[in-house]
């Protein structure tokens, strides 16, 4: 069990490109999970704050992606 | 100096330095429990998941990813116990392993990532538990609607 868990942090886990765009997700939600615990004043308003951020994030970093790729289809 | 100024003085870097060494202890330090297991699950999920992704050699890297290293060590406690590991597993490697690249760019990026934003989401925690310790009335604010049923 410990040679397990051993080996799970010790060798890395091979990603395509699709996974580790999928990897975003997880990592916007601990963001805005931290983020929102540090400026909500009761927790019982986390939820909800939390993933109304998270889509905000998410949304976001796809209008700016659509934005550039738009702009690069334009330009090239 | 006032009580309640004193009180403050010893509390807030003590409070900071709990942040430091256990995501969120700090916050449990003052007596936001709740608060504080929610920021110590969430930040030593996301850099674990990260050491997970990208291997301990290639995340944890203080000579080849310096800056990245920097923002891991606000992780404190985590980063101490990834880099134990990483030289455990360096000392069992043979020369031609330990010249070989520690894992491929795509999951070294992705764990150097989440490791790296860990670290500094749990900056955003210690001046956090910091900022409380210096306002203890809101502390007690929090505690209370924590208690009202709020938590």
């Amino acid at each position: 069990m410990n040679g397990l868990m051993l080996a799970l942090f010790t060798s890395s886990i091979d990603l395509t490109g699709a996974q580790r765009f999928l990897l975003m997700f997880p990592l916007c939600l601990s963001i805005a999970v931290v983020y929102k615990t540090t400026r909500c004043e009761t927790l019982r308003e986390l939820p909800g704050a939390v993933l109304l951020l998270w889509v905000t994030i998410v949304v976001g970093m796809f209008a700016v992606g659509l934005g550039f790729w738009v702009l690069f289809t334009s330009l090239v | 100096m006032s009580n309640h100024e004193e009180s403050a003085s010893i509390r807030a870097p003590v409070a900071g330095l709990l942040a430091w060494l256990i995501p969120g202890l700090g916050h449990v330090y003052l007596g936001l429990r709740t608060r504080g297991v929610v920021l110590l699950v969430t930040v030593t999920a996301t850099f674990w998941t990260g050491v997970a992704v990208g291997g301990v050699r290639a995340t944890v890297d203080p000579y080849e990813r310096r800056l990245w290293f920097t923002a891991q060590v606000c992780t404190g406690g985590n980063t101490i116990a990834a880099y134990v590991l990483r030289q455990r597993v360096e000392q069992r490697l043979t020369p031609a392993e330990k010249m070989a690249p520690a894992s491929h760019w795509l999951p070294a990026d992705v764990g150097v990532h989440y490791t790296g934003v860990a670290g500094l989401l749990n900056l955003l925690v210690i001046l956090d538990a910091v900022a409380r310790a210096e306002r203890p009335r809101a502390v007690a604010r929090s505690r209370n609607l924590a208690t009202a049923g709020s938590s």
